[in-house]
C-alpha cells in the first residue's frame, strides 16, 4: 500500500486543523514522557556516580583477616613486607588505622580525619594528586610524620591549595604531633559527605603513614593489625584470589590452623547497581502512570474527532475507502499526535534532567538507545489508546455516516 | 445495449418482524450503458433505499442485483468499497465535500483509494476540474466557494476516475434556480459523453430533464417510461 503516505499526510493536516486542542492532548503526553526520560536519565547519572570511583581506575581490593580467636599473630611491616614480594600480581598490602583529632594550620583549626595506610592507598580511588606527591614506601618504612591532604583541607586549613610544604598540629585525645603536607589530592565522595558534619563546619581528609599514625597513638606496629587490604588491577583478580591464601599462610606460620580469612571486595559492586537500576525502574513505572492518562486523554480527544467526523467517514466510505484505510488514517492520527508530544516530552526532559544532574553534582548521561526506546513508547501509547476509535470509525456504517450532521 | 445495472426482484426490509417496513417490495430494474435515469418519487417512496443499493451502500435482504455482470448482493464491506470506487460517482444533495481539504485534494481522494500515484493524480483531477469549469478553483476550499461551484466540485471528483455509473441524489437540491440549470447542464453533458447517469429526485421538473423516468413509490415500481419532451439542450 503505497498509499499509506497519504493516510499519514491528511492525518497531519487535520491535526493542523485543530491546533489548540492537539496542542493539549499531547500535553499529557509530553509530560509522561519528560518524567519518565528524567527519572532514567537521573537513575543512569546515580548508577555511574555510585560505581564510579573504584571502577574507573579497574582497582579492586581483597581483605585479609586473621582470626584472633585462634592465634595471637598479626600482620607486622616484615611480614607485609614478605607477603608482597611472593605476590607481584598486587600493587601491596595496606593495613588501616584512622588517626581522628583536631587539625590546626596557619589559617583555622578544623575536625580532621587521617587515614592511615601504606603507599599503595594512593591506588583506592580516583582522586588524583593536584600538587607534591604521595607518600612513599620510604616514608612509611621511616614512619615520617608526611601527609596527603584534600583539596578543601588546604584551603580550609591554609587558605589556599598548593599548601606543600605547610604543617598541620594534629591533637587527639592528650596527643599532639605534626604532619607536613606533602600532597594536596582531589576531593574524594568523603570529602562531599563530610562537608558539613560538625556545626556546618567541614571535616577534612587527608591520608598518612599507618607507621606515623602508629606512632602519634604510641602503638606498636608489630602487633597491631589483624586486617588489612590487598589493591591490586582487578584482571589480576582471579590469580591474586588463588595464591593469597596460601601465600599469608605461609608467611605467618599459620598453615593448618585455619585462622586466615581471604574475601574480594566489590568496588560498588553489582549488587548495588542492580538495585539501582530497579530503584529507577519502579520510579519511572511510577511516573509512567501519567503516560497512561496522557494516554486516555488521547483516546477521548481521538472519539470526539471520529464523532465530529462521522460524515467525513462516510464520504471516504462512499468514495471507496476500505475499513483498513480509515482505521490507518485515525491511527496515523493518533500516533502522530503522541510521537510529536514525544519528541517535545524528549526535548523538556533532557532539559530536566541535565538542570537536575548539573544541580545535584551528577554526570549528564544520556543513552540514545534510551531516547529511542522513549520515541517508540510515545507511538506505541498513541496506536495502543487509538485502536479503539479508529476501530469505532472504521466500522461506521456509511448510509448512517452520510445521514449524519 | 450492454446491460450495467441488473436489479432482480430484491427487497429491503427493515426492521424484520411486527413492525417491518417493506422499503423495497419485489423490485425489478434494468439499466443499460449510456443511459440518462431519473427515478423520482416521494418522500419515504424507497428511492433513497434504491440509490443506496445502486450505489452499493447497501446489501438486499433478498432478490439479486447484478452490476456490470456481477453479482454484488452479498458483498463484505471492503469489497463494497471497491465496487464503489471502480463503478460508481456520487454526486450527493448536500456536496458532501470534506471542508478540511483543497477542492483539488478532495477531487484526488477517489483516487488515493484507488491506489494511484501522486503525478497521475494530480493530471487526473486537473483534467475533471478543467471539465466543470473550476480550473481556477482547484486551491480553494468549500468554505471559499458558493454552492454551486461546490456541487461542480463534487461532479469533478465523481467523474475524476472514469467511473460508469454517475449516481446523483437530489444534485440540485440545495442550490438556487442558477446554479440548478448549471449543474443539470454539466449532468446531461456527461451523459452525451457517454456516461450512465442515474438521477434520484422528488422533483418533477428535474426528473423531466431526464431520457427515462422511472416513478417509484411504496417500495414498487409504478411506471418506467422514456421521456417524450427530452431535449437535447
Amino acid at each position: 500500500m503505497g498509499t499509506i503516505g497519504e493516510y499519514i499526510k491528511s492525518a497531519i493536516a487535520s491535526i493542523k486543523n485543530n491546533k489548540g486542542r492537539s496542542f493539549l492532548t499531547m500535553l499529557g503526553i509530553i509530560i509522561g514522557i519528560a518524567a519518565v526520560l528524567t527519572i532514567l536519565v537521573i537513575g543512569d547519572g546515580l548508577k555511574a556516580e555510585a560505581s564510579g570511583q573504584m571502577s574507573s581506575l579497574e582497582t579492586t581490593t581483597i581483605d585479609i583477616s586473621i582470626d584472633l580467636s585462634k592465634t595471637d599473630k598479626c600482620f607486622t611491616p616484615a611480614n607485609m613486607d614478605a607477603i608482597e614480594q611472593s605476590m607481584n600480581c598486587i600493587y601491596g598490602l595496606s593495613p588501616q588505622i584512622t588517626l581522628y583529632g583536631t587539625g590546626k594550620g596557619r589559617k583555622a583549626t578544623y575536625s580532621i580525619y587521617l587515614t592511615g595506610g601504606s603507599d599503595v592507598l594512593s591506588h583506592s580511588g580516583s582522586n588524583k594528586i593536584l600538587y607534591g606527591r604521595y607518600f612513599t614506601r620510604d616514608d612509611v618504612e621511616a614512619s615520617n610524620n608526611v601527609c596527603v591532604i584534600s583539596e578543601t583541607a588546604a584551603i580550609n586549613l591554609f587558605g589556599y591549595v598548593n599548601a606543600i610544604g605547610e604543617t598541620i598540629e594534629i591533637t587527639s585525645e592528650d596527643m599532639t604531633s605534626e604532619f607536613t603536607v606533602v600532597g594536596v589530592r582531589e576531593n574524594t565522595s568523603l570529602d562531599k559527605s563530610y562537608a558539613t558534619q560538625v556545626d556546618d563546619k567541614p571535616v577534612l581528609t587527608g591520608d598518612i603513614p599507618y607507621t606515623a599514625a602508629a606512632q602519634a597513638y604510641n602503638y606498636d606496629v608489630n602487633s597491631l593489625f589483624t586486617d588489612v587490604k590487598a589493591y591490586l588491577h582487578e584482571d589480576n583478580k582471579d590469580i591474586a584470589m588463588s595464591k593469597m591464601k596460601s601465600v599469608v599462610e605461609n608467611v605467618t606460620g599459620l598453615r593448618g590452623e585455619d585462622a586466615v580469612k581471604v574475601t574480594a571486595s566489590y568496588g560498588m559492586d553489582e549488587s548495588t547497581k542492580n538495585i539501582l537500576s530497579v530503584v529507577t525502574i519502579v520510579i519511572a513505572l511510577i511516573a509512567s502512570i501519567s503516560l497512561i492518562v496522557g494516554g486516555i486523554g488521547v483516546m477521548n480527544i481521538m472519539i470526539v474527532s471520529v464523532t465530529e467526523r462521522t460524515r467525513e467517514i462516510g464520504i471516504r466510505k462512499s468514495l471507496g475507502a476500505r475499513t483498513s484505510s480509515i482505521l490507518v488514517q485515525f491511527l496515523a492520527e493518533a500516533a502522530i499526535l503522541t510521537f510529536t508530544g514525544g519528541v517535545f516530552g524528549i526535548v523538556l526532559g533532557l532539559f530536566f534532567a541535565k538542570m537536575l544532574c548539573t544541580g545535584i553534582g551528577f554526570t549528564f548521561i544520556v543513552n540514545p538507545i534510551l531516547v529511542i526506546i522513549v520515541v517508540g513508547i510515545s507511538i506505541s501509547v498513541g496506536l495502543f489508546f487509538g485502536i479503539y476509535p479508529a476501530n469505532r470509525a472504521s466500522k461506521l456504517n456509511p448510509i448512517d455516516a452520510l445521514r449524519s450532521e | 445495449m450492454k446491460k450495467l445495472v441488473e436489479i432482480k426482484d430484491v427487497c429491503k426490509i427493515y426492521n424484520p418482524g411486527e413492525n417491518e417496513v417493506r422499503a423495497l417490495n419485489h423490485v425489478n430494474l434494468t439499466i443499460g450503458e449510456n443511459e440518462f435515469v431519473a427515478i423520482i418519487g416521494q418522500s419515504g417512496s424507497g428511492k433513497s433505499t434504491l440509490m443506496n443499493m445502486i450505489g452499493c451502500l447497501d446489501i438486499p435482504t433478498s432478490g439479486k442485483y447484478y452490476l456490470h455482470g456481477k453479482d454484488v448482493s452479498h458483498m463484505s464491506d471492503d469489497e463494497q468499497s471497491d465496487i464503489r470506487n471502480e463503478e460508481i460517482g456520487f454526486i450527493f444533495q448536500g456536496f458532501n465535500l470534506i471542508q478540511s481539504l483543497t477542492a483539488m485534494e478532495n477531487v484526488e481522494l477517489p483516487l488515493i483509494y484507488r491506489g494511484i500515484g501522486k503525478r497521475e493524480r494530480d493530471r487526473l483531477a486537473e483534467v475533471a476540474l478543467n471539465s466543470v469549469g473550476l480550473e481556477k478553483r482547484k486551491n480553494h476550499r468549500p468554505n471559499e466557494m458558493s454552492g454551486g461551484q461546490q456541487q461542480r466540485v463534487a461532479i469533478a471528483r465523481a467523474i475524476a476516475q472514469a467511473p460508469p455509473i454517475l449516481l446523483a441524489d437530489e444534485p440540485t437540491g440545495n442550490l438556487d434556480s442558477s446554479s440548478s440549470k448549471e449543474i443539470i447542464k454539466i449532468i446531461k453533458r456527461l451523459y452525451r459523453e457517454g456516461r450512465t447517469v442515474i438521477v434520484i429526485t422528488h422533483d418533477s421538473g428535474i426528473a423531466k430533464q431526464a431520457k427515462r423516468i422511472i416513478t417509484i413509490s411504496d417500495g414498487e415500481i409504478q411506471s418506467d417510461i422514456i421521456n417524450p419532451d427530452y431535449k437535447e439542450d
